[in-house]
């Protein structure tokens, strides 16, 4: 009899549109930010980060001509990046995957490199190209290519043989073969490591801007935290934060939209 | 569907030859022989295939159809023994010949109207000429409706059906069909295997057509090719005198029962053998 009670306790969430786990992660959320709070208030000088100072400081920080310079600089920065490691890695990568020279020539280097912290070669980065965004491009473009390159290379390896068959039998050129199916077959693929690589993409921008102090996001923290503007460098992580957020959503909604054959094929089977 | 197309029919009605006849030869195979490393697939075949006549070939499993069926496309290489298709010694694929796969070789990222268009764009179609034929291809199936649907959004048989249009749309005057309806459930295989001997008598081409069923073999074949050992060789050419066209009384037809006993006891002699030889 108790579980007739039940269902009358649940019309008032569901009134809100709130499922038990949106409930329970707004929930979890809010009990961090109150302690966080709470903590501050009671052991913290008053110039340390607190949710209640960022709530204030996010509005005029976020429309500051220095946030939204700082911002411009590191997306863009960013995003050139990114089509440079797409384009070469996809490069690089199908000539691995398909090629038996370019394997054994490349596969342990790009490897190697992959697993390599990019912040390790930041100080010989910025010996070349100075301390100079140029630095910067170069450190986002070296720490996303690689995990295009891997990526891509596993697609392109991976093709189903039918494929190539069908090609083959149809008389397709190599470069067709090449462009029209070894190509869209890796594109989910490309989507992965993508993903993989806007993380490293950002994290490399955000540590060569530290490191070189280019103006940007990673600049912006570091300035205001040295003078002692906590809530101001906390709202520009939170930004940095929601890029990874709108990155991962933006590819979802991609696949979604351009790639709706991908993770279908066997259903129904 | 085009007036050139409407005009080409009667022509193969008129020029259509008498049945069995097997001069011109579409295809001649002398002495093929293949290996995988140390294992001899098959050897000695020999045969031909003519302009306008379906050879089946059946076979327990693993005595090396489908690799022959490859070879014939010029997709693997054989290490004896010479195909000459269309008149041309065959290394690679070559051009009027067209593959139909068991799995269907769907491409899943494009939909109907892309896939079908592939094997004619690969041959260098104009714009215009794919903008013709490949509607008219699909309504032949009986895909009309389905231009713009994904492979995964059709079921198996659809699938086929555009893999089947796939090849059609080139106009080939071979086609290699790899088991082309094992991967569809036993009514849509029925439906399809009518629906392939309505387009062939309708577009008659020379057929090289690999089953593991003895049944369709009968159905589909001028001939029966039933190929058996290790190496595997031809055991017997068996000739279906079954009148066309064909249809579902030809099921009902006393010869064809006759002549599925015959292939089948051809067949099952060596499969037999194999179970009773697990079975020690």
């Amino acid at each position: 009899m108790s579980d007739a009670a039940l269902p009358a306790a649940v019309p008032a969430r569901k009134r809100l549109g709130l499922s038990d786990e949106a409930l329970a992660r707004i929930v979890c959320g809010l009990a961090i930010l109150a302690v966080w709070e709470g903590a501050m208030r009671l052991w913290a000088p008053p110039f340390i980060a607190r949710p209640s100072g960022i709530a204030v400081a996010f509005w005029p920080t976020i429309t500051s001509a220095a946030f939204l310079e700082a911002a411009g600089a590191t997306l863009g920065a960013m995003a050139q990046g990114l089509a440079i490691a797409v384009v070469a890695g996809t490069v690089i990568g199908l000539a691995i995957g398909r090629s038996w020279i370019a394997d054994r020539a490349l596969h342990y280097y790009v490897n190697g490199l992959f697993a390599m912290p990019m912040v390790a070669i930041l100080p010989l980065l910025t010996l070349w190209f100075g301390y100079t965004s140029g630095a910067r491009l170069a450190t986002v473009v070296f720490a996303s290519i690689f995990a295009i390159i891997i990526n891509v290379s596993d697609g392109a390896r991976s093709v189903p043989r039918e494929y190539i068959e069908v090609s083959r039998a149809y008389r397709a050129s190599g470069f067709s073969r090449l462009m029209e199916v070894v190509l869209p077959a890796s594109v989910p693929y490309l989507l992965a490591g993508l993903r993989l690589a806007a993380g490293r993409a950002l994290i490399g921008a955000v540590v060569a801007e530290f490191f070189a102090a280019l103006n940007g996001l990673g600049y912006f923290i570091l300035f205001n935290t040295r003078t002692f503007k906590h809530n101001e460098a906390f709202v520009a992580v939170l930004c940095l934060a929601c890029f990874g957020v709108a990155v991962e959503l933006m590819m979802n909604g991609a696949t979604r939209r351009y790639l709706p054959w991908y993770r279908r094929e066997d259903r129904g089977a | 569907m085009s007036m050139a197309m409407d005009q080409r029919a009667p022509a193969h009605e008129t020029a259509k030859a008498p049945q069995g006849e097997r001069a011109p030869a579409r295809i001649r195979a002398r002495g093929l022989g293949k290996r995988y490393g140390a294992l001899q697939v098959f050897r000695d075949i020999d045969f031909e295939v003519g302009e306008r006549e379906i050879v089946a070939i059946v076979g327990p499993s693993g005595c090396g159809k489908t690799t022959l069926l490859r070879c014939i496309n010029g997709l693997i290489p054989l290490d004896a023994g010479e195909i000459v298709a269309n008149g041309e010694r065959v290394t690679q694929p070559i051009a009027g010949m067209a593959m139909v796969f068991q799995h269907f070789g769907l491409f899943p990222w494009k939909t109907v109207t892309a896939n079908v268009a592939y094997g004619l764009r690969m041959a260098g179609a104009t714009r215009a000429e794919i903008a013709e034929k490949v509607p008219y291809f699909i309504n032949l199936v009986g895909l009309a409706g389905f231009e713009h649907a994904y492979p995964y959004q059709m079921s198996g048989g659809m699938q086929q059906r555009c893999g089947l249009a796939r090849a059609l749309a080139i106009e080939p005057n071979v086609l290699l069909m790899d088991e082309p309806f094992a991967a569809v459930d036993a009514q849509t295989r029925e439906i399809l295997q009518f629906e392939l001997l309505r387009i062939w008598s309708e577009r008659p081409t020379a057929m090289v057509f690999v089953t593991h069923s003895i049944e369709e073999a009968v159905l589909m074949g001028h001939r029966v090719m039933v190929l058996k050992g290790r190496p595997s060789s031809i055991f017997e050419m068996v000739d279906i005198d079954l009148p066309f066209p064909r249809n579902r009384s030809t099921l009902l037809h006393p010869r064809f029962a006759k002549l599925r006993e015959h292939v089948w006891r051809c067949v099952m002699d060596e499969a037999q053998a194999a179970e009773r030889e697990l079975h020690v």
